[in-house]
């Protein structure tokens, strides 16, 4: 089974970065996986032309996951091994992403071209029926198969402005070949302007409504009200928990006479907060400290196997 | 670390890969990928000799991680070349080549680099000749249909943007071993001669297709040997194919390499003829007798005579090089004569008689060009 063609490769400009970022702090090469979904998208905008398509495939990249090295999900041949990539999709972190997309190679000062393991790696990764996904909005059952592939690069020779160079494939596993899709990066440029017609949120974000009873204007709306009174409620007992008791009706007695008396109250809250924040920062600062000494201790030892004499 | 660096495994690899390639391999490029080591050499572009033309591979290491296998970015025209992946295709279930030379990648195996690029040279030979095989050309597919079987041919598809699709041929001529006929062989290399073989990709049948473009390439030190350049191609006749061609060109061939091994005995006693009149050589050529130098007095004026001799001696003469031993230019260089051909010969003449005559002509020169030397007239 082949997958569709894909019209085009749509990512944010902050994944992107964080790609960049990933690449340009990396002491060597690295690897690592793409995650995302594929969408049958209408155009909003209207064209005269009638040659135009009437829906485009278009797949969105919307995370990744930085192995930190190069051969983390396959071997050197190219083959991709079922328990590293099982191993790396076990991730914590991964529980809200979507599905497996693709995959993408960073390495320093070469030709932006996929090399010969980039394609045994590419072509083995998207015959991994297992990890197929459904294409959203899609007329039948389309399912796709991991078949992207992002190339990042900085160029041979040395320049004054540093650059990074990417390039974006779909594997076609008919004729077995790369096939060069554009990419565009969300919210940049004109291109985008049609894009907010489509937009449908990637994050599950509880809608805070605030519920001002004694309003008159509201009443004729109570009974929409009372319908999402569940969903509601449910968000609010989430809300809570960030709050520590402090739900939102009680916010309006800030304005006011009993203000006063709620001052001292807030204050409380705001600092038991600082001090959780304060927390999570000490955390994340011992642990990059840690991560940091490893990764010097891992240089050390790599540079030991490159000074170590090879028996001639 | 200013200084460049090839940490040394990459080094021990590839050194090992460029004296035991059969070809000769070039180094075209060599930098670094490195973040924190910028000095410290990881990655380089080789060039590899394919259907008498270049093709160039970059390999990538990473220093960062030592023991993981090289991989390789092939050339922009090559896109579609996967030479890992052929195997899959052809239904090759058998993968212990690519096992062998990059499944259990050993870095601290010197030969591993040799047996990959190796691999991957042979894998581009059959990628090639199948590129070659889908081209849709009634001539082509029946000539390629009779040599393909012949050991050694290599084909390429050249398409520029601006020029027309043409194939051309490598194909290896004579089964002989040349550097067997020469004693006390100095090459490395095992010598062989080419023909070169341009077809335009016509893609219509015609009843008689223009002949294709030949050419005849030699390894290039061969030339010490036999000059290519002196072979006169037989003419290609309407309606032949190559397989008709080769074998009266290989014949032809053969004869004239035997004839031009045979030649090195005859320079060879031609420079002994010269040990009667000049005395001991100072230094002559033991192997191919292409070149010997005396040292010759007239009067109290000391100088060299250097003999440059050809391929084609007998029938072509000597070139002979005055070299004075007592004037010196600005750059306290020996001066030289013009290069001398225009004294008497005839390629029947015995050896001793030759000799003769060169003596006879430098009895008389020598004094032209003392004079010379002392008027100033050369620098």
């Amino acid at each position: 089974m082949d997958e569709l063609p894909l019209h085009k490769i749509a990512i944010s400009g902050p994944t992107l970065a964080s790609i960049i970022q990933r690449f340009s702090t990396s002491p060597g090469a690295v690897d690592g996986l793409l995650f995302g979904h594929v969408t049958y998208v209408t155009p909003s905008t209207l064209s005269d032309d009638s040659a135009s398509e009437s829906s485009t495939l278009v797949a969105t990249i919307t995370g990744f996951l930085c192995s930190g090295t190069i051969n983390s999900f396959y071997d050197s041949t190219g083959a991709v091994q079922l328990h590293s990539l099982c191993r790396l999709l076990s991730d914590p972190v991964l529980n809200h992403h979507p599905s497996l997309i693709g995959w993408f190679s960073c390495r320093r000062k070469t030709h932006l071209r996929p090399s010969m393991r980039e394609f045994a790696v590419t072509a083995s990764l998207s015959s991994l029926t297992q990890f197929a996904f459904p294409v959203r909005n899609a007329p039948g059952c389309t399912n796709f198969n991991p078949c992207l592939f992002l190339l990042l690069a900085s160029p041979l020779a040395d320049q004054s402005i540093h650059t990074h160079e990417y390039r974006a494939y779909q594997f076609r596993r008919v004729t077995e070949s790369f096939d060069p899709k554009s990419m565009d990066i969300v919210n940049l440029g004109p291109a985008f302007r049609g894009h907010y017609g489509s937009f449908s949120p990637n994050a599950p974000f509880p809608s805070l409504a605030c519920n001002f009873r004694n309003s008159a204007m509201n009443e004729d709306q109570d009974e929409r009200i009372l319908n999402q009174m569940k969903k509601v409620s449910k968000d609010q007992k989430e809300l809570d928990t960030c709050a520590d008791g402090f739900d939102i009706g009680r916010l309006n007695r800030l304005v006011g006479s009993d203000a006063t008396n709620y001052t001292s109250g807030l204050e409380d809250l705001y600092e038991k907060m600082l001090v959780k924040i304060e927390n999570l920062a000490r955390q994340v600062e011992s642990s990059s400290a840690k991560v940091l000494e490893q990764e010097n201790h891992n240089r050390r030892l790599r540079y030991k196997i490159l000074k170590s004499a090879v028996p001639e | 670390m200013a200084a460049d660096y090839v940490p040394p495994f990459i080094a021990a690899q590839l050194n090992h890969l460029l004296s035991h390639f059969p070809l000769t391999l070039k180094v075209e490029q060599m930098w670094s990928g490195s973040k924190h080591y910028p000095g410290v050499v990881d990655r380089f572009t080789l060039v590899i000799p394919y259907c008498l033309d270049f093709i160039r591979w970059d390999v990538i290491y990473d220093t960062e991680s030592p023991t993981a296998a090289p991989d390789v970015v092939f050339g922009l025209e090559d896109e579609d070349f996967h030479p890992f992946h052929m195997e899959f295709a052809e239904g090759q279930l058998d993968l212990k080549p690519s096992k062998n030379c990059l499944g259990d990648w050993n870095n601290k195996d010197p030969t591993r680099l040799l047996a990959l690029i190796q691999y991957l040279r042979d894998q581009y030979v059959s990628y090639q000749r199948k590129r070659v095989g889908k081209v849709d050309d009634d001539r082509l597919k029946f000539e390629i249909s009779t040599v393909v079987s012949r050991e050694g041919i290599e084909m390429q598809i050249s398409s520029g943007s601006d020029k027309p699709e043409e194939v051309r041929f490598s194909v290896p001529l004579m089964d002989m071993n040349i550097n067997k006929l020469v004693p006390g062989c100095p090459w490395r290399q095992n010598q062989k001669i080419f023909l070169q073989v341009i077809y335009p990709v016509g893609r219509k049948y015609m009843s008689a297709p223009s002949a294709p473009r030949l050419k005849l390439v030699s390894t290039p030190e061969l030339k010490a040997l036999f000059s290519i350049e002196d072979v006169k191609l037989p003419s290609w006749l309407d309606g032949m194919c190559l397989a008709e061609y080769l074998p009266q060109l290989e014949e032809s061939l053969e004869k004239q390499v035997l004839e031009a091994v045979s030649l090195i005995d005859v320079r060879r006693h031609f420079i002994e003829a010269l040990a009667c009149q000049f005395g001991r050589p100072v230094e002559a050529d033991p192997v191919f007798c292409r070149k010997a130098t005396f040292l010759a007095a007239s009067g109290v004026f000391t100088f060299l005579v250097h003999l440059i001799i050809p391929t084609q001696f007998p029938k072509q003469q000597p070139a002979l090089l005055l070299q004075s031993s007592q004037h010196f230019n600005a750059y306290m260089a020996p001066i030289k004569s013009r290069i001398m051909t225009d004294y008497p010969w005839s390629p029947r003449w015995e050896a001793s008689m030759m000799a003769e005559s060169i003596f006879e002509f430098l009895a008389d020169e020598a004094l032209n060009f003392k004079r010379q030397l002392n008027e100033g007239q050369l620098q």
